[in-house]
């Protein structure tokens, strides 16, 4: 599984940090650092429950 | 507080059709100076996705989740300032030398690409990270003002404790003397008492603010400390240093963006737990569960109404507007629109994946949110923490305020000891 997130249109709401700091990693104004995201087994879910967290809606799960 | 008066009825202009119109006055409706969300609800109901009132001068509404979502990531055709950013600049110049400037809160006032200019400096500030240092400091806060009313079996909530929160927080994170507080909350006070949108007066009151600050502002050029003043002094716009006009310009923001919010989120979630004893032994139970709480308490409550300005002519979700004409973006109907989040009127802490928009979306997402959140979460754990339970006094009913901000006058709240 994959997550790709619209890093541009980010706009800082930390709302996927706020599900998983590991996965949904920050800089240092609060805006998403990545836009792609390996998940690692196991934190499938967390991902999921991250991508609807995200209230811009840019954050899309890519199931393999 | 001085009750409002209903705006009178303007007539529909010819490019509103009959059917989009739909009265309510965001100020004075008087549904909601009796019950803000009971008549939020009511217009989520019943009122159409996008609707024009003759109230205020008329203007658009834009209501449902999916309008309000749309526009205000849509900075091209709606935009946070009345006027362009080059008329506003050619004002500022052609004012003598030495006459005061108009005061523009910023970032707010900004649209992209300039909006970025002014939110950077601010944005590490108020990260995430920056916002936890303050927590031990924000609790303690909390604690001190619980403690005091708790021995007397109730309290006036907004007064005793949602105002002096978040006033004495900005205050110690602006680097403003924490000792002159009674001076700001007066002013925050009056500055949120007044209703009209005389252009003038509105400066006036803004300006008033200014000055407040002044010597602190101008103190702290030459003897930088570690807040707020002292960053802003250092930053840059356009590889230009800051002036005394651009700090004025963000503390007058940040005094009206993060003082008089907090205040009524907190009342609105007060009143809530207040009605439900249920939920506050839940709560007790489960401390783990109260960012949940918070979350849903801003959703079910969401209580800010910013206003954006049509830019060009044009069609938006097959509804014609016209340059210039007010388009207010509905937040509490938003997050109560049946088509994003089933049974809109029920509070359940336990939804999962429907975020609320109640701190903005797209580029103006309310900077102070990291911030508000914290200071909620603290604020209910504490409550449960260490009152009894707490019901609303039945002497003293409710009434509400309209505006940009919601939520009640005042909470009276009691308690057996
Ligand atoms: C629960 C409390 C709060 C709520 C519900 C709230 C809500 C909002 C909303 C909806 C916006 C977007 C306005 C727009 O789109 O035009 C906004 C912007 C803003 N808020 Fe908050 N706010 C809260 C607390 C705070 C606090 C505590 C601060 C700072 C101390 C703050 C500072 C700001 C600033 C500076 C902006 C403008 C950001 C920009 O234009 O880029 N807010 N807020
Ligand atoms: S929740 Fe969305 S908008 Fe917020 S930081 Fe994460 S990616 Fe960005």
């Amino acid at each position: 599984m994959k997550i790709r997130i619209d890093k541009d249109a980010c706009v800082g709401n930390a709302r996927c940090a706020a599900i998983s700091e590991v996965l949904f990693q920050l800089d240092d104004e609060g805006y998403i650092a990545v836009s792609e995201i390996d998940v690692p087994e196991g934190m499938e879910e967390l991902a999921r429950r991250g991508a609807r967290s995200c209230p811009e809606k840019i954050i899309e799960i890519i199931e393999e | 507080m001085v009750q409002p008066v209903l705006s009178p009825l303007v007539e529909r202009p010819a490019h509103v059709p009959e059917a989009l119109v739909y009265d309510l006055d965001y100020y004075a409706d008087p549904g909601v100076l009796q019950d803000a969300h009971g008549r939020a609800l009511q217009v989520a109901k019943e009122a159409p996705g996008v609707f024009w009132t003759p109230r205020q001068g008329g203007h658009w509404v834009l209501r449902s989740h999916n309008a309000v979502f749309e526009a205000s990531r849509d900075t091209e055709r709606f935009s946070n300032a009345p006027i362009s950013f080059e008329q506003l600049q050619a004002i500022i110049e052609s004012l003598p030398e030495g006459a005061p400037k108009p005061l523009i809160p910023a970032p707010i006032t900004f649209d992209p690409p300039h909006h970025a200019v002014y939110r950077n400096p601010l944005q590490k500030a108020f990260s995430p990270k920056a916002m936890n240092v303050l927590k031990d400091n924000i609790r303690a806060l909390a604690v001190e003002l619980i403690e005091k009313v708790k021995p007397q079996g109730g309290c006036a909530f907004v007064k005793d404790i949602s105002e002096p929160m978040p006033v004495t927080i900005f205050l110690q994170m602006f680097g403003l003397p924490v000792d002159r507080q009674r001076e700001y909350r007066d002013l925050v006070e009056e500055h949120f008492a007044q209703t009209d949108k005389d252009p003038q007066l509105i400066q006036a009151r803004l300006r008033k603010v200014a000055d407040v600050m002044r010597d602190a502002i101008l103190e702290r050029k030459d003897n930088p400390q570690n807040d707020l003043i002292s960053l802003l002094w250092d930053s840059e716009f356009n590889g230009q240093k800051a002036t005394l006009h651009d700090i004025e310009n963000y503390a007058v923001m940040l005094f009206t963006a993060g003082l008089d919010t907090v205040v009524n989120g907190m009342a609105l979630g007060a009143v809530h737990l207040a009605k439900n004893p249920q939920l506050q032994a839940e709560m007790r139970a489960h401390p783990e569960k109260t960012s949940d709480l918070t979350e849903e308490m801003l959703r079910r409550y969401t209580f800010t109404l910013p206003p954006r300005f049509v830019a060009e002519d044009c069609e938006f979700q097959g509804v014609q507007m016209k340059k210039g004409e007010m388009a207010l973006l509905f937040l509490p109907g938003a997050d109560l629109d049946a088509a994003e989040y089933p049974n809109p009127e029920v509070f359940d802490a336990n939804r999962e994946g429907k975020p609320h928009i109640a701190f903005g979306a797209g580029p103006h997402r309310c900077l102070g949110s990291h911030l508000a959140r914290i200071e909620l979460n603290i604020l209910y754990e504490e409550m449960m923490a260490r009152l009894p339970e707490f019901r609303l006094d039945p002497d003293k009913p409710l009434t509400y305020h309209g505006g940009h901000v919601w939520g009640p006058n005042e909470v009276y709240l009691k308690w057996d000891v």
